[in-house]
């Protein structure tokens, strides 16, 4: 019932969300020819003095056409889009889970339900969960597509890798956004705790000293890169002691962002 | 009337420095109605919202349907229907889906009730809910209340919002439903309607019921409270005494034994009009606060 009425509730958002992220692929994928002939081309992007801009303009004008594509792919399907418009989208659909219940006044009448908590928090979690995922997978596999119409190859199973890790991302954000979404009485505050957060991490990740501390260290170009271009590998993202084991910290932070919301709804008074 | 549905002992809830309920003693009969009166803060709500095991308890133990609410909420919650003080419907819904969705939660289900209930309110159900009144809210969070076929209904305010007219049908309902062998506990502001409804009536003041006895003598004092208005330019007879004037120019009078007696001694046009023996929630709540036997 719950579940139902969750997805009932998020997935015109979803389908909006798809349509914007296919938006953002598809040109920048189609005038690949033009752009990568205009990266060969200026220099501007390879003397930034801004580390991680120069090394994402050094990796999309490679000289292989094919290596630069791939970075390409990882800077706008992920580095941009994901964390763009994903990020957003988990925010947007999280804030409300709990807080607009709170405002609506709906809270008491849904906690009064015969249904435990932790089954109301999974039942409006999952459907969340997808909205904000699957659209990742189907733009990226949609991906595929355009890059055969430009007869360049983009790998699927690094695809899948560098999409898998992106769905945690978004997911970790989902789970952050739910449980400030349990804790707070108003849906405006669990966007401005979210957004200062965003915020925070943006300005750390744009400082380069700090850097590694910042969450968006965890999916960059530095990141996506390595996985699409193949080398890194799915033991190397999963496992800690094999490599950097990003994908394993993002899922651990959401899975704690999930406990923590569950722990502030089994204590959630009407 | 057999076993006891709910069983509380010295139940106490505190929010921080606030003591919402303190040491709570109720007994609710299987099949019972009873009716809780207080006024606003007096915990009736967190009452309620402690058996049906939204709040835990500070203190005290607590049984309903055989069942403790801090350990076993989810099976007291399966057998029981309850209805939030606060009116939440879900605004994005129309009235027919949110009765839909209500229902999904509890597979048995009174049919008949239910349609009853949705033919005496007249709810236009194809329409969002975010377009009915405040009335309109509360007739459909009490349908969708009222329709599953549980053992206890634990109603907060169900008249609130609603019409003398709505109320009454309401009442019917409700001693019905009583009727069906279920057990009903409800708290309301309309002092002389729960009256005629329940079975018993308990007074929640400052978090604790009032004694009977102090109850009683509280409404004995209030029958000798008469509500007049005095004829014009005339002034109050001897043998009454004055303890307020209203906006409106009613005096509430206190007399000194029989008001019955009393009026009928006053002299011809001293008095236009008076209202005898019909106390007032707001009256009956002011004398127990101050009533030394009064406050818990």
């Amino acid at each position: 019932m719950i579940a139902g009425k969750t997805w009932r509730e998020v997935r015109v958002m979803a389908l909006a969300y798809l349509l914007i992220l296919e938006l953002l692929c598809v040109p920048v994928l189609l005038l690949w020819p033009e752009i990568y002939g205009d990266l060969q081309r200026s220099t501007l992007m390879r003397n930034l003095g801004i580390d991680f801009l120069k090394r994402i303009g050094e990796g999309v004008s490679n000289k292989s056409e094919q290596v630069a594509y791939l970075n390409w792919c990882a800077v706008m399907l992920f580095f941009r889009s994901t964390n763009l418009v994903g990020v957003a989208a988990a925010v947007l659909l999280g804030t409300g889970l709990f807080a607009r219940e709170r405002e609506a006044q709906t809270f008491e009448f849904l906690l009064a339900r015969p249904v435990s908590r932790p089954r109301i928090l999974w039942q409006k979690f999952w459907p969340c969960a997808l909205a904000v995922t699957l659209p990742i997978y189907a733009v990226s596999w949609s991906a595929v597509y355009w890059s055969h119409r430009l007869e360049l190859e983009l790998p699927l199973g690094p695809l899948l890798l560098a999409s898998t890790h992106a769905a945690a991302f978004v997911l970790m954000f989902l789970a952050l956004t739910t449980w400030l979404s349990v804790r707070c009485r108003v849906q405006a505050h669990v966007a401005a705790w979210v957004g200062a957060l965003a915020v925070v991490q943006i300005g750390i990740y744009l400082t380069q000293r700090i850097r590694p501390y910042s969450l968006f260290r965890l999916a960059d170009f530095d990141w996506y890169g390595p996985i699409l271009s193949g080398n890194t590998t799915a033991r190397q993202m999963f496992d800690p002691l094999h490599g950097p084991g990003f994908t394993t910290w993002v899922l651990l932070a959401a899975a704690l962002c999930y406990g923590l919301a569950l722990r502030a709804l089994r204590r959630a008074e009407p | 009337m057999t076993a006891a549905a709910i069983a509380v002992r010295g139940l106490g809830k505190s929010f921080g420095s606030r003591t919402a309920l303190r040491a709570v003693d109720l007994e609710v009969a299987a099949g019972e109605l009873l009716g809780i009166v207080g006024p606003n803060g007096a915990g009736k709500t967190t009452l309620l919202r402690t058996l049906v095991g939204l709040v835990p308890p500070s203190h005290g133990s607590l049984a309903v349907l055989g069942h403790d609410p801090r350990t076993a909420s989810l099976a007291i919650r399966r057998r029981t229907s309850y209805l939030p003080g606060e009116t939440g419907v879900y605004l994005q819904m129309t009235g027919a889906q949110f009765l839909r969705f209500a229902a999904g939660f509890h597979p048995r289900q009174q049919t008949a009730l239910r349609d009853r209930l949705l033919d005496g309110f007249a709810l236009p159900l194809r329409q969002k809910v975010r377009s009915y009144s405040a009335g309109m809210k509360q007739k459909l969070a009490v349908a969708a209340a009222l329709a599953p076929d549980v053992d206890l209904y634990l109603l907060d305010e169900p008249d609130r919002a609603l019409d003398a007219s709505v109320r009454f049908f309401l009442r019917d309902v409700l001693l019905d439903l009583q009727r069906a062998g279920k057990t009903i506990v409800l708290s309301s502001h309309h002092l002389g309607e729960v009256e005629t409804l329940a079975d018993r009536l308990e007074f929640l003041l400052d978090g604790a019921f009032v004694p009977p006895a102090a109850v009683q003598a509280a409404r004995a004092r209030l029958r000798r409270r008469p509500r007049l208005r005095l004829g014009d330019g005339a002034e109050l007879p001897a043998g009454a005494r004055l303890l307020q004037r209203e906006a409106d120019g009613t005096l509430l009078v206190e007399t000194d034994g029989d008001p019955m007696a009393w009026l009928r001694a006053t002299p011809p046009g001293a008095i236009d009009s008076a209202e005898v023996g019909v106390p007032r929630l707001e009256d009956l709540y002011q004398l127990l606060l101050r009533a030394p036997g009064g406050r818990p």
